[in-house]
């Protein structure tokens, strides 16, 4: 019976509007109001002639349509024009009417309320529309500045959580994406069953999918959705809201209006996430600048001082007084050799301050491979103990043309490292080779190698390998700013090691400028 | 200077901690030190009393050290030695270009502040001498008659290694700068052209040193210029 299923539908939905409470209080207020009425006229009958009464009924029927909606109007409707036609008009006590423009005057009043009802309830819905629509942007804008004034995800969190539970008018609980939901106290409402908790962990670890969400039903029956907050990642927290007693429909409806809540909410605290990560970057590089002027003055301020303590030591150490007494000479040279090794530090600090600020401007002219090698080894003499340096450069080397300073520095650094982190009197070997228009240095020790988490993080500043974190003092500086050097002239740092203790080979990489050869022989004419 | 007094040596630091660890390094190595505080009191000294040699800090509060480097060498060749907390290779061509001896970085070692001290020195002597026969380790260079030797044997330069060889000679361990060079051998032009200095001092360095990726003789100062290593120590006594 393909006719009756729509209509039994329509009916069953009639049935159950009319089960709502608010309808029902309506017919009742509908009756008792059409039953005044018609007592009220009843009365004012004994005194005056009464004219045509039935459109007094229009004032019960707007009542209703604009207070309780159309249903409860439609029956104030019918039951006042039934009780015009049975106490006021002839035959009085029947429900017929005698008079046919009485008759007339009866259908024009229905059509009337109806459609007066149907347009009262109309304005009604519209305006209750505009104030709802007035408390969201009121809501939405005490959500933005609660938003602004917060100075921690804590207080993003409260905010949204507030926000959700204001929107929605129901219990409202957030929970942040760290530590698991069992133990970790939510945002809002507290008293959370601990089966709608095992649903949040289940979306925070991912195991739901965030777009959907899920429900799940308490040991009271009340109904609980779980929804991520942004349906793209459960980062921004998870919720769970308390819908109580609910109807398969009205479930329906009251998710999609928690899904639009959730859909605002993340988009404001996507915006609002990008604007924070803004303005930490931005104060990390201010406080990043502070510090390397910082360390730049007091760097500065330190040489002063540790050129007297330097240059006196060096004094003791040759006066004969203290160099015909053995322990005080000892002495003298510990002086003498510390403060060798705090200028050295100092010396990288500047030189990181220089590349961080941006003040490294390579100066660039042709120099021989040699005499940058050369400089490497003398500068860095005191720096390299015991080791024996072995220097294999073939005859021919073409010119390079780079800061010769910076480079010099730069293998000076990884010469430095090499002696640190090799046995004493081991061999540390510098190589040169040029091949294919790309010039090569390559410094090679006996020493204690590279472990593979060494090798990741080498380029780092401030990183020093753990084997070596008690045992060898440094700062973690070296092989950055000899990358940060060889970097500035064009070329290219790397480290290689067969493992932990079977050495390592640092190898700098400068580009041969292609006219080189040109250049040389009009310099030789 | 004469050869028998203590060379008179006039240090000019306004930190009291340097000057006094600079007088305890001089004189236990014979000389007789005189000090300065700030850059007029350094010009004043260097008028009043003969001054064989200057140690001059470049911070100074009253004068840049620059400053006073040029008002003394306006109408002295004192030798001067520059000290300085900057190391930048700028700076150092700069000073040298001004007439500055030596440049020595903050901190430094005595030892090495002595030995930069003594080759100044004897490079004043022998240009009070006149002696035009400057001996490096085996090389022997004759001013007055162009002539190099290495080990009695004389060489063969080209023109342009000669009048290297010569303007290093003349300042024998003093750094003259790459632009003083190319300004000197091939003429202001070419004042940026490095290149054609390397390759002179290559073809040169396999003529006078055993090693020319290793030099001994003809040395570089990296990013300001080139200098010969300090003569051989003469027969007589040296200051002390």
């Amino acid at each position: 019976m393909p006719g009756i299923g729509p209509v039994s539908d329509r009916a069953l939905k009639w049935l159950r509007a009319t089960a709502e409470p608010r309808t029902a209080t309506g017919i009742v207020a509908a009756v008792v109001l059409v039953t005044t009425i018609t007592a009220s006229l009843e009365t004012l009958k004994n005194f005056l002639d009464l004219p045509p009464v039935v459109i007094t009924y229009l004032i019960p029927v707007l009542i209703v349509a604009i207070r309780w909606g159309f249903l409860p109007a439609l029956v104030a409707t019918i039951t006042g024009a039934g009780c015009a036609a049975f106490f006021f008009y002839k035959p009085t006590h029947t429900l017929y009417v005698e008079d046919p423009a009485r008759r007339l005057g009866l259908l024009i009043f229905v059509v009337v309320a109806t459609v007066a009802s149907y347009l009262a309830v109309g304005m009604r819905r519209e305006s209750e529309i505009v104030r709802k629509r007035e408390k969201e942007i009121r809501d939405l804008y005490a959500f933005s500045r609660r938003l602004a004034a917060g100075h921690s995800t804590e207080d993003i969190f409260n905010a949204i959580q507030k926000h959700l539970s204001t929107v929605l008018g129901r219990k409202v609980a957030l929970f942040e994406p760290r530590g698991p939901a069992s133990r970790s106290e939510p945002i809002g409402e507290r008293d959370v069953p601990c089966c709608v908790r095992d649903a949040v962990s289940a979306v925070i670890t991912g195991k739901t999918d965030a777009a959907t969400g899920m429900t799940v039903t308490d040991d009271h029956g009340d109904l609980w959705l779980v929804h991520a907050v942004s349906p793209k990642t459960p980062d921004l927290g998870v919720v769970a809201v308390d819908l109580g007693q609910q109807t398969p429909e009205s479930e329906e409806e009251i998710r999609a209006r928690i899904e639009a809540v959730l859909h605002d909410a993340a988009s404001t605290i996507e915006q609002i996430g990008l604007a924070h990560a803004i303005t930490e970057v931005r104060m990390r590089a201010e406080s990043e600048r502070f510090r390397d002027a910082l360390i730049g003055s007091v760097s500065h301020e330190l040489r002063t001082p540790l050129a007297s303590i330097l240059g006196a030591a060096t004094v003791l150490c040759n006066a004969p007084a203290v160099a015909g007494e053995p322990r005080l000479a000892a002495l003298a040279s510990v002086v003498r050799e510390e403060s060798d090794r705090l200028n050295n530090e100092i010396q990288n600090l500047l030189d990181a301050t220089r590349i961080t600020g941006e003040a490294l401007q390579p100066r660039l002219e042709w120099a021989e491979v040699a005499d940058v090698v050369n400089a490497a080894v003398e500068r860095g003499r005191s720096r390299l103990g015991t080791h024996a340096i072995e220097i294999d450069l073939p005859a021919e080397m073409p010119l390079v043309h780079v800061d010769a300073v910076l480079i010099e520095k730069a293998l000076g650094q990884i010469l430095a490292n090499s002696a640190k982190y090799s046995p004493p009197d081991s061999t540390i070997r510098i190589r040169g080779w040029q091949e294919d228009g790309v010039l090569t240095l390559a410094v090679s020790d006996q020493g204690a190698g590279l472990s593979p988490e060494d090798s990741a993080h080498l380029g780092e500043r401030f990183f020093r390998g753990r084997r070596h974190l008690q045992s060898t003092p440094g700062s973690g500086l070296g092989f950055w700013i000899a990358n940060a050097f060889v970097a500035a002239n064009g070329g290219a740092i790397e480290a290689t090691s067969l493992g932990e203790n079977k050495g390592t080979t640092v190898t700098i990489r400068l580009p041969v400028p292609a006219n080189v050869e040109q250049l040389e022989s009009i310099a030789s004419e | 200077m004469s050869e028998t007094a203590a060379p008179n040596v006039l240090v000019v630091d306004d930190e009291v901690q340097i000057r006094r660890f600079l007088r305890s390094g001089f004189e236990l190595d014979g000389y007789s030190v005189s000090e300065a505080e700030n850059g007029r009191e350094a010009i004043r000294a260097a008028t009043l009393r003969p001054t064989d040699l200057i140690i001059l800090d470049l911070a100074l509060p009253d004068l840049d050290g620059s400053q006073v480097l040029e008002r003394i060498r306006s109408w002295s060749t004192v030798p001067v030695i520059i000290l300085s907390v900057k190391s930048g290779e700028m700076e150092k061509v700069r000073l040298f270009e001004l007439g500055a001896d030596d440049y020595v970085t903050k901190p430094f070692g005595m030892a090495e502040l002595l030995a930069r001290s003594k080759v100044v020195l004897r490079r004043k002597a022998r240009a009070t001498t006149g002696d035009s026969v400057i001996r490096i380790q085996e090389l022997k260079i004759d001013l007055a008659a162009r002539n190099v030797f290495l080990d009695d044997e004389r060489l063969t330069l080209t023109p342009k290694e000669y009048r290297l060889l010569q303007i290093l000679a003349q300042y024998p361990g003093n750094v003259v700068t790459h632009q003083e060079l190319l300004k000197e051998i091939w003429g202001l032009p070419h004042i940026n052209d490095t290149h054609y200095l390397r390759i002179v001092v290559r073809k040169l360095r396999q003529k006078i040193e055993s090693d020319p990726n290793h030099p001994r003789i003809l040395l570089t100062e990296l990013g300001v210029g080139y200098r010969l290593a300090p003569p051989n120590e003469p027969v007589e006594p040296p200051p002390h």
